[in-house]
């Protein structure tokens, strides 16, 4: 059930109307319908990964209660080790063990013993790299003795299983979503137009501009041998725009929604591609996904503490790290590594630190120089892009090599039946509104509301892509 | 929480009106297209005059020679659609009657498409525009699974058909911008493709097809000379039978699927290219019209 489908579109006013009508008398009448409808939006995908989500959850639930209780300093850490274990193991099993048995026996041959890997059958349960990370940054949490153990396994199931950030973030922490599921709600009319608003806005960012950008992004990337020059970067262009209007518009949908029924998510995305070198990119990008790794990975790590040396090792870790997080082939490591390079004389040269404002731009030599910082950041991405997308390190390299070979800036028509470059315009105008309101969490509140809503609405309806492409880039994550 | 019902009702009637608006737009702007594809060159069009008319999917549309027709001095047009079924074919033979064109001689390829009943959906959709004006398109979509969402549902058909009749099909419509698809009297030639010469159409099976009897019986009743043909494939086709039993179950049906055998012919294994199909048709005119 995507969020921009027609059973979500009955859903999710069933599940307000139970909330608020019917089951509103206490936190946890209102906490039961929230884990319900949960389960049920989570079962619509496959019935069977329900039983590793309670698993999973019951699994922190207890062992967060052990490590707390623990008499001895041991017992605490044998706790954790356990359930850190445990978890890394699900992740493992599911989304990691066909990469690595396939990349070792590949290791073996390349030595000259033949091996064949056994390779398991297994799908990917959608959203499991996310609540495992709900549940990690619990326990580890506790371990810390940042926070307290929950031992109301209700408040407890809803913090990871709350079905907006579900299969797709954003990854929340305890100490953020717990206190807010820990007390009744009640209905803010302010906060649910809010909800309103940036649930229209990521419905906007994800069926006008992601899904259109994707048809024609599938068009090129999957034919990029046929394509010339103009084709590539346009390709590289518009999948920039399908991954940011994917995933920061389901994002979107998530925080809007949870409006609604009266509970703040984590903010996932400020603007990133405003950014002006690529350290701001990752403070505005996938935030709650950057932050985790920085609290839980970088710092323990050592963090910034340490010398030069440390932090560049640390740097490329957390990098590397984070793109192994997006899926199991090494394209994402590749993205990730050179994130890390992009990253790299930031450190050195120590401004990474240095953009930490909302860019302005004014009619001076100064804001050209910004402007031109902020497109190459861009382009940045964009070229790191191409190894996220494609299918294997070869291939990226093959079509970033293409783009200078070919030398071909002829238009093409595409087998989505459009010529390639259709839709700068509309990409544009989605540039343009973002600009004006990049100080907002989103466009449409403030003057002429209510004008802005029914733009966007009829912008839903008339350019919106529905009978191509549905999915969620990140579902697969 | 009753000032955000209020608002929640607001933005929903907002949400109809404008889908009602949008519906509105696309329709009239659908209504003025007469260049665009075959179906609104037929539905925007009064009483034509053909001797032969040709129907049937890209088989029809690749393969019929129609300018070949008319140096013989016989007002032709190729209606063969791309991927069409026998249910598309159907719908435009009965809007072609209801605009009063007198047809004397209909060609229907008749091979493939004979396996199903289904619509084609991708070329189903460019009648939907028409689907409130023309009772004809409703009837033949009624008894369709999604009827109900299409008829009722305001810009619904818009929204689950967007890139066959949604914004940009629209926008290239109000701008009158031309199409290929009626070039050549509506013929499309083939040129030359490298690759694999070889098709395997082992799992089809030719039934009794509804949307044939129809048309079998439209001809009937409007006086037309129905020639139903069946067209050629590539030598390197696993389950040619299928076309014997083609004529075991419609014994009308004239098979041509032998009547050009070489792979130089041929641009995939199922669509020759235009000197096949120019061998083809001169085969056919010979055969069927050569009075």
């Amino acid at each position: 059930m995507f969020f921009n489908s027609l059973s979500f579109a009955i859903f999710l006013p069933i599940v307000f109307v139970l909330y608020w009508f019917v089951f509103n008398k206490t936190k946890s009448t209102q906490n039961a319908v929230l884990i319900i409808a949960s389960y049920y939006f989570y079962s619509c995908w496959d019935w069977r990964f329900l039983f590793l989500l309670i698993f999973s959850t019951f699994l922190d639930y207890y062992t967060g209660i052990r490590i707390e209780k623990a008499k001895t300093a041991m017992g605490r850490k044998l706790w954790f080790w356990f359930t850190i274990t445990i978890n890394l193991g699900f992740l493992g099993v599911f989304k990691y063990y066909n990469f690595f048995a396939d990349s070792f026996s590949e290791f073996l041959n390349g030595l000259g013993l033949q091996t064949s890997p056994l390779l398991l059958n297994v799908i990917l349960p959608v959203g499991i790299s996310f609540y495992t990370f709900h549940g990690l940054s619990y326990v580890i949490d506790i371990y810390l003795k940042r926070i307290k153990a929950e031992y109301n396994f209700v408040d407890y199931s809803l913090f990871v299983s709350y079905f907006p950030l579900l299969v797709a973030g954003p990854i929340e922490r305890a100490t953020h979503l717990l206190p807010q599921v820990k007390v009744k709600r009640t209905f803010d009319f302010d906060k649910a137009k809010e909800g309103v608003y940036q649930f229209v806005w990521g419905l906007v960012k994800k069926v006008v501009i992601a899904d259109t950008c994707a048809t024609y992004a599938n068009a090129i990337f999957d034919n990029y041998e046929s394509m010339n020059s103009l084709s590539l970067l346009l390709g590289a262009f518009y999948f920039a725009f399908q991954i940011y209007g994917d995933f920061s518009g389901y994002s979107d949908m998530a925080l809007g929604m949870s409006k609604l029924f009266g509970i703040d998510l984590l903010r996932n995305f400020n603007y990133p591609y405003f950014s002006r070198d690529i350290a701001e990119f990752w403070r505005r990008w996938h935030i709650s996904l950057s932050s985790w790794f920085r609290d839980y990975l970088y710092i323990p790590l050592g963090g910034s503490s340490g010398g030069m040396g440390m932090k560049i090792r640390n740097t490329f870790i957390i990098f590397i790290v984070s793109g192994f997080w997006h899926g199991a082939n090494w394209t994402f490591i590749a993205w990730g590594f050179i994130n890390a390079l992009y990253f790299l004389p930031l450190l050195l040269l120590k401004k990474n630190r240095s953009n930490m404002e909302t860019v302005q731009l004014y009619w001076n030599f100064d804001s050209f120089k910004v402007f031109l910082s902020m497109v190459s950041t861009f382009l940045l991405t964009c070229l790191a892009w191409i190894f996220f997308r494609a299918k294997s390190i070869g291939e990226a390299f093959d079509y970033i090599g293409r783009i200078f070979t070919n030398q071909s800036f002829q238009s093409q028509y595409l087998e989505n039946e459009r010529y390639n470059y259709e839709i700068i315009l509309l990409i544009l105008g989605f540039v343009l509104v973002e600009w004006k309101s990049r100080t907002q969490v989103e466009p449409i509140s403030g003057k002429y509301s209510s004008l802005k809503l029914a733009l966007c609405i009829a912008a839903v309806v008339a350019l919106g892509t529905y009978s191509d492409y549905k999915e969620f880039i990140y579902f697969q994550f | 929480m009753k000032k955000f019902i209020v608002f929640a009702f607001k933005t929903l009637i907002v949400t109809v009106l404008i889908a009602v608006a949008l519906d509105f737009i696309y329709t009239a702007v659908y209504l003025n297209s007469s260049n665009r594809g075959k179906i609104d060159y037929i539905y925007n069009s009064k009483a034509r005059k053909y001797d032969v008319v040709i129907l049937g999917s890209s088989r029809a549309n690749n393969h019929f020679v129609a300018p070949m027709f008319e140096e013989k001095g016989l007002k032709t047009f190729n209606f063969g659609m791309s991927g069409s079924h026998l249910f598309e074919a159907s719908l435009m033979l009965k809007l072609m009657v209801e605009r009063k064109y007198v047809i004397k001689n209909l060609i229907l390829e008749t091979d493939l498409n004979l396996s199903n009943e289904h619509q084609a959906e991708g070329i189903a959709a460019k009648f939907l525009p028409y689907i409130h004006q023309s009772d004809i398109i409703k009837e033949h979509f009624s008894k369709e699974k999604n009827f109900k969402q299409l008829y009722y549902i305001p810009f619904y058909r818009y929204v689950a058909f967007d890139s066959k009749i949604g914004f940009r099909e629209m926008f290239f419509n109000s701008i009158h911008k031309k199409t290929v698809h009626l070039d050549n009297q509506g013929y499309y030639p083939l040129g030359n493709k490298k690759g694999n010469m070889k098709n395997d159409i082992r799992a089809l099976k030719p039934i009794p097809n509804k949307y044939y009897q129809e048309i079998k019986q439209i001809c009937v009743a409007n006086n037309i000379n129905f020639i139903a043909i069946m067209t050629p494939m590539c030598t390197n086709t696993k389950g040619l039978d299928y076309f014997d039993k083609v004529k075991k179950l419609y014994p009308e049906v004239h098979n041509y699927e032998n009547v050009v055998l070489e792979d130089r012919y041929f641009s995939s294994c199922g669509h020759m290219n235009d000197t096949g199909a120019r061998l083809f048709t001169a085969r056919i005119i010979k055969d069927f019209f050569n009075n």
